[in-house]
């Protein structure tokens, strides 16, 4: 099976790091990948829904059409940009009508959408058996020692009847791709919480979520070796105001983000010289230490 | 929280609500039973003027200018527990997309919401990918040994914006600059 993989912005503008872990797992793996040329931001879930709901729906039909065009389903590695796509393509499945008129729109720059395109996330792709077991088969260097707590976010999971992806409060794909690794994972109470990235007028909702979050993880009997996620927005945010929070409230909060490809680069064998680990506000020191002792 | 409201009836925009539900996606708002899951589960409850059931309600009633003057709307972090709980499926998290669209078409619009759409009619991108931020961006890529990246025609970003209704913001603000 082959895919169009859709960048993004954030990862590939601003966070390369992360989508060359990915593309390294996805070679690994043997997953196959085609380029969509032309792509535009997704666009970003929050602000242009907000704005215009007709504007968000059309600009992302026309990213559908490429992959439409290319015969291929997405796969995106950014839940901001699964949501957006995931939900319009539904959107436009659901009301013939509405497909009509954003066509109208797309008609005169010469697209026309037929409705076909399906959208995936990577983690939905890896959490399947069969590319569990090819995890399993592939792994160079099991995780045994890690501890791992799992973000899940929001975008991913919610709304469940749009995402349709895992249960909306009880997932465990992420979980189970982490447990394929050799790591084990850890029950907590604000594992669900959101991040708060896109809370965008107080900034105090996003610290005090992430403060919330990290001190428990902090507190747990069993050491976390890392908090993973699969978002850009949540990896940034937690990271950044794990920092902000620990400096402003002087509670000792040391466990960094990971991205989930890149701790599955690491157990795929991918040398730690070429995973950007150190490219954050927390930095793994510890883990390091742990993953080359 | 927000203030008492006082007001006749005939002061009430009896079809606020319709205004609302003619729109793709929000005929939910009708079904709600003020049952308030919403905001018990809401992840900013603590922060708004006025919490999920109560905009749904002051929606219900025709409380227009209050309930799009209010901070609530733009507070919302939108992480759906609202949509995924509640017992008669309300989507109130796109309900809520629709308010922002309506409060922004009345020309309210925070400015950390304005900057995307201006964003994305320069670049096709909501991160700036042009000039010496470009040149940066591919010199990183390349050192990683990452594809080229292809951007879109931004005419046909710039049509999609223009026609579906938000020129003004996208090309207003950068006049204003």
């Amino acid at each position: 099976m082959e895919y169009a993989l859709f960048l993004g912005c954030t990862i590939p503008l601003k966070m390369p790091h992360l989508e060359k872990s990915f593309r390294d797992i996805a070679s690994i793996l043997g997953v196959k990948l085609r380029e969509m040329e032309g792509a535009s931001c997704c666009p970003e879930p929050v602000s242009l829904q907000s704005l215009n709901i007709d504007t968000w729906v059309t600009l992302g039909a026309r990213n559908l059409i490429l992959a439409e065009k290319m015969g291929l389903d997405i796969l995106t590695i950014c839940s901001g940009c699964y949501e957006t796509l995931k939900t319009v393509s539904v959107l436009l499945e659901e009301d013939p009508e509405y497909l009509a008129r954003i066509n109208e729109v797309l008609g005169k720059i010469g697209y026309n959408y037929k409705g076909k395109t399906k959208v995936y996330h990577f983690v939905e792709l890896f959490s399947q058996p069969e590319w569990l077991d090819k995890i399993r088969n592939t792994v160079i260097k099991p995780l045994d020692d890690l501890n791992l707590a799992v973000h899940y976010g929001c975008h991913l999971i919610r709304p469940s009847k749009i995402m349709q992806f895992d249960h909306p409060e009880k997932p465990e794909k992420i979980d189970i791709i982490l447990k394929a690794l050799g790591a084990r994972t850890v029950e907590f109470a604000n594992k669900l919480e959101c991040c708060g990235f896109c809370a965008r007028l107080q900034e105090e909702i996003g610290e005090k979520l992430v403060e919330d979050k990290m001190t428990e993880l902090c507190g747990l009997e069993e050491e976390v070796d890392a908090l993973i996620a699969v978002c850009p927005a949540c990896v940034t945010q937690i990271d950044r105001k794990e920092r902000l929070v620990a400096r402003k409230s002087g509670k000792e909060l040391d466990i960094p983000v990971l991205y989930l490809p890149e701790i599955m680069a690491v157990a795929l064998g991918v040398d730690l010289q070429d995973i950007s680990l150190k490219n954050r506000s927390v930095k793994p020191n510890k883990l390091i230490e742990k993953l080359t002792s | 929280m927000a203030n008492m409201i006082q007001k006749n009836a005939s002061d009430l925009d009896a079809k606020f609500r319709y205004e609302i539900t003619s729109k793709v996606g929000a005929k939910s708002l009708l079904k709600c039973i003020q049952c308030g899951v919403c905001s018990s589960g809401c992840t900013v409850t603590e922060y708004v003027d006025m919490q999920p059931h109560r905009v749904v309600a002051s929606c219900l009633l025709g409380l227009r200018e209050e309930v799009l003057s209010s901070q609530a709307i733009w507070t919302c972090s939108l992480c759906h527990r609202c949509t995924e709980r509640c017992p008669k499926n309300v989507d109130y998290s796109f309900i809520l997309a629709l308010l922002r669209n309506l409060s922004v078409n009345e020309g309210r619009i925070p400015k950390e919401y304005s900057g995307t759409v201006v964003t994305i009619y320069d670049n096709g991108f909501v991160v700036p990918y042009t000039g010496g931020l470009k040149d940066n961006i591919d010199r990183r890529r390349n050192r990683m040994s990452l594809p080229q990246i292809i951007p879109p025609e931004l005419d046909e970003i710039r049509y999609i914006i223009e026609a579906t209704g938000l020129a003004d913001i996208a090309k207003k603000k950068k006049e204003g600059d």
